[in-house]
């Protein structure tokens, strides 16, 4: 492992940070949360600016929980860029260096490196106020990557720029981290970013660990409410198991009775909550899915590439999600329907 | 809740054990905790201590009592008041005009009258006073002019030594405060509000009344308060312009005391009265200061007029004159100043011819007429103590700011009215207080150059801790994040990273302070000795005895060194007020 937090606390008068996490040698880890959870002040306690009540931090093998930020040799990448408005392009890069004790020939071929990694060759000398947002962000990234960090840690780093320019650099960091083979831990409240960009993603919740897996296993297979409702759009129906057979389970609900592939241990009768994705279901026409269900809509709107669709049905709300468009009349009754293996199931 | 806790943190970020060892946070609080002490906080209870207690050392409201029912302190007291209320009323009437034209209209020259507004924060008292005694006095330039033209015998205009006369100067010192602050106050006004009232019918006055008026009111109360702190306090031009007992103020009256009568429990008595009232003023002020600054910031600014497209309109022809009259206001007795360091005259009525004479009179080392020392010697004494000023109020300052801005403080909002206590208490009674409560022990440090130097450095070192404060706020926490994650000590983060960003700030504040020191009268006329005269008091002892042109002479070298210092701040953009 080359980052191991082991169970770090931190209390404030209102508010507690409880989290434990590790992450291995060139793999990119996202702190995911709403604001307040917790995620900036983890990164804080990891590079040293706010010191943990109990609990060990270890980064390569060396044990850095009482040391200081500047002795840590891990890379910050802030929201606000925070260049040094004080120097140009080039000092800002070469400040770790200096710190090092770099001579003047190696720094500059260094920075000439980062440069041209960053695809913004040959400028050393401009004005960092002259940047736009995104050249300064990637000048930022230059600059914690130049003194061979054993972490990068991004807080946010995309939050400060427009839409297109968010993908776009954000296929840029994933591909430098890939080619330094670069540990990481990004934070961001943003979560198809973190599914994105994540090898693993860790959501966080009231300072404490709430699921860590795989982008596809936190969309796929949240395990609390929380999980799955921070992270996209999910129906949500109140159910109880009245039968579980060969790796399928039955549900029973107001709304009628659904089949799944869930083959968790169950009891016969537990109350459980039954999880389908929008983009999973059908709207009208022939089907072959086993559950169909009807609804009513009460409202439509086309995005484009998609249509979310609004329903409800005897009780519940409920969405779909269409790709392409779709003529469709509020106040009209529709059969929805989605397989066994659209559903997911949460125990309550 | 937790949210803002949460930001609050983020923004402070750095906590202690990040900060260095706590052995320098206490050196850190000893030098300010100690400076204050001894060079303000103990002279400022000698004072208390001599007023309130009787000759057996008991405590009694005896003297403060006498004060208040005493009919001469009364007259003193009402008189103070009347003075500032009526310099303030006159100054705020004049500068409204002028608020109303830089924060509507777009003009060549603009950048120049709204520098000249500085003016009052840079230029010493003296200088006005100087000013006045050359261009409106009885044998000054208007009355010659007027005599010369008119073929008159007498001088018609009979303006020193008067009521008139201090009204006069206090309004020509602090109008351009008012056009300052209010149009500030002004231009921040959303012209939609007055686009939606005139939409609803609302026109002219009453658009006046009821839209702009309750807008901009905080800002004239702030630049009133202001003003009437400045007039209340006001010290030298009471001193020469208004002559005699009739026309004496608080200030003056405790300056008598202590260096007349010696008469120190009534001084000290007087003086107790004054702070209470001047602390109380500025108080006032600094919370309508905050209710003008908390004035939500918008984006959307007037669409300024051209003043030249509506030149030939009455109100933009008004507009001109106005800006005219007062530009001359401000300039003329300065200028009269200047051009009198040229002259001089043979005898009372005799011609006068040009001269170098009194800047010959620089170079000399020899002590010429009126004073103990050499017009060089008060220079050099006078650059003496600035340098000493900056040297003692810029750590000073600095560290007070250092500490308010970034550490964890108990009751930071009590520290900080310690620290800003300074700027309440008078300069005179600052001097009273060196006088009482270094009196009785072993070592008198009135008369000598450090207890000016002190008392200079209490005196400015406020501007210094504002000017600091605010470019320590300014600095994004993360910058000092962003050279410790990199590898830099705390100690090299703030030198490489937080120092460059904060420099010119601390120049404009350690300028600033400069311009106080050498400017400053009151405090140096209570502690000082012939030797160690200064260009403010030399000019003060030169009017004394009437050699005006002399005095111009000086008060040209200290315009000077004045108009420098206002140069770099306006370079650098610090905001006085």
């Amino acid at each position: 492992m080359s980052l191991i937090l082991d169970k770090i606390t931190k209390v404030y008068p209102d508010f507690f940070i409880d989290v434990s996490l590790s992450a291995e040698k060139g793999e990119i880890i996202t702190l995911l949360g709403p604001s307040g959870c917790g995620k900036t002040t983890t990164l804080h306690i990891i590079v040293g600016f706010i010191p943990p009540d109990t609990g060990r931090i270890s980064l390569n093998g060396r044990d850095v929980t009482a040391l200081p930020p500047f002795a840590r040799k891990v890379g910050l990448v802030f929201q606000e860029y925070a260049l040094f408005p004080n120097m140009n392009v080039f000092k800002n890069i070469a400040f770790g260096l200096r710190m090092q004790g770099w001579s003047r020939r190696d720094t500059e071929a260094r920075v000439r490196g980062l440069l041209e990694l960053i695809r913004l060759p040959r400028y050393e000398a401009r004005n960092v106020s002259e940047l736009s947002g995104g050249e300064q962000q990637r000048i930022a990234l230059a600059r914690a990557l130049a003194p061979n960090p054993d972490l990068l840690l991004l807080d946010e780093p995309l939050s400060a720029l427009d839409a297109k320019l968010r993908n776009q650099l954000r296929s840029e960091i994933r591909r430098i981290q890939r080619e330094l083979e670069l540990t990481t831990v990004y934070v961001t409240h943003d979560q198809e970013e973190a599914l994105a960009i994540s090898d693993r993603v860790v959501v966080m919740k009231d300072g404490r660990v709430e699921q860590a897996g795989s982008s596809y296993e936190i969309y796929n297979r949240p395990k609390t409410r929380f999980v799955a409702q921070f992270v996209g759009i999910t129906n949500m129906l109140p159910a109880r198991v009245s039968s579980t057979r060969g790796g399928y389970t039955r549900l029973s609900s107001p709304e009628g009775t659904f089949l799944t592939n869930y083959h968790g241990s169950l009891e016969k009768g537990q109350k459980v909550t039954l999880l389908v994705r929008p983009e999973k279901c059908l709207i009208g026409g022939e089907t072959t899915n086993e559950n169909r269900v009807m609804g009513r809509i009460t409202g439509c709107e086309y995005l484009g590439d998609s249509t979310i669709i609004s329903l409800t049905l005897k009780q519940n709300p409920f969405t779909v999600k269409i790709f392409g468009p779709l003529t469709c009349k509020v106040g009209e009754e529709v059969r929805i329907s989605f397989s066994p293996e659209a559903c997911w199931i949460l125990r309550d | 809740m937790k949210q803002s806790e949460q930001s609050g943190g983020k923004a402070r970020g750095i906590e202690r054990h990040t900060m260095g060892a706590s052995g320098r946070d206490t050196l850190l609080f000893l030098f300010p905790l100690l400076f204050l002490s001894i060079f303000f906080y103990f002279p400022l209870v000698s004072i208390l201590n001599e007023g309130l207690t009787d000759e057996s050392r008991r405590f009694t409201l005896n003297h403060v009592a006498a004060v208040l029912t005493d009919r001469y302190s009364i007259r003193v007291i009402l008189f103070t008041v009347e003075q500032a209320l009526i310099s303030t009323a006159a100054s705020v009437l004049l500068g409204l005009p002028g608020a109303y034209i830089l924060a509507r209209y777009d003009f060549r020259g603009k950048s120049i009258i709204r520098a000249v507004t500085t003016v009052p924060f840079v230029l010493p008292s003296i200088i006005v006073v100087l000013g006045f005694v050359i261009f409106f006095g009885n044998n000054g330039m208007l009355n010659r002019s007027l005599m010369a033209t008119f073929n008159l015998e007498e001088p018609p205009l009979k303006v020193l030594y008067s009521m008139r006369a201090i009204i006069l100067a206090h309004t020509f010192y602090n109008f351009p405060i008012c056009i300052r602050l209010v149009s500030a106050v002004w231009s921040r006004v959303n012209p939609n509000l007055e686009k939606a009232a005139t939409s609803l019918g609302a026109r002219g006055m009453r658009l006046f009344w009821h839209v702009l008026l309750p807008q901009i009111m905080p800002g004239i109360l702030a630049a009133a308060a202001l003003i009437f702190i400045f007039c209340f306090t006001s010290f030298a031009v009471i001193l020469v312009l208004g002559g005699g007992p009739k026309f004496t103020t608080i200030e003056v009256a405790i300056y008598r005391y202590a260096k007349v009568s010696l008469d120190l429990k009534a001084g000290s008595a007087l003086a107790i009265v004054e702070s209470f009232l001047s602390v109380f003023f500025m108080y006032a002020y600094i919370r309508l200061q905050k209710q003008v600054s908390f004035a939500e910031e918008i984006q959307l600014r007037y669409e300024k007029k051209k003043l030249v497209t509506i030149l030939r309109s009455p109100k933009g022809a008004l507009a001109v004159f106005y800006l005219f009259v007062t530009f001359m206001l401000i300039i003329a007795p300065m200028l009269a100043a200047v051009s009198y360091s040229f002259l001089k005259r043979s005898g009372w009525a005799g011609r006068t011819t040009f001269t170098l004479e009194w800047y010959r009179r620089f170079i000399s080392e020899l002590s010429s007429g009126a004073l103990a020392v050499s017009y060089r010697a008060a220079v050099r004494n006078s650059l003496f103590f600035g340098a000493l000023t900056v040297l003692l109020s810029l750590p000073l300052g600095t560290t007070i700011a250092y500490i308010t801005t970034r550490k964890q403080l108990p009751a930071r909002g009590l520290i900080e009215a310690f620290a800003m206590l300074p700027l309440g208490i008078s300069s005179i009674i600052l001097g009273l207080g060196y006088i009482k409560a270094y009196q009785s022990l072993p070592v008198d440090i009135t008369g000598s150059w450090y207890a000016i130097a002190f008392a200079h450095t209490v005196i400015a070192y406020p501007f210094v801790l504002r000017a600091a404060t605010s470019v320590f706020r300014k600095i994004n926490p993360r910058l000092i994040q962003a050279a410790l994650s990199l590898g830099a000590t705390p100690w090299r983060a703030f030198w490489r990273v937080e120092l460059p960003l904060i420099k010119s700030g601390l120049i404009a504040g350690a300028t600033f302070a400069f311009a106080i020191s050498v400017g400053e009268i009151n405090a140096t006329l209570m502690l000082y000795n012939p030797q160690f005269t200064t260009i403010p008091i030399a000019i003060y002892r030169l009017i004394s005895s009437y050699n005006f042109f002399a005095a111009a002479a000086l008060g040209t070298v200290l315009m000077a060194i004045c108009f420098a210092v206002f140069l770099l701040i306006d370079k650098i953009g610090f905001e006085v007020s």
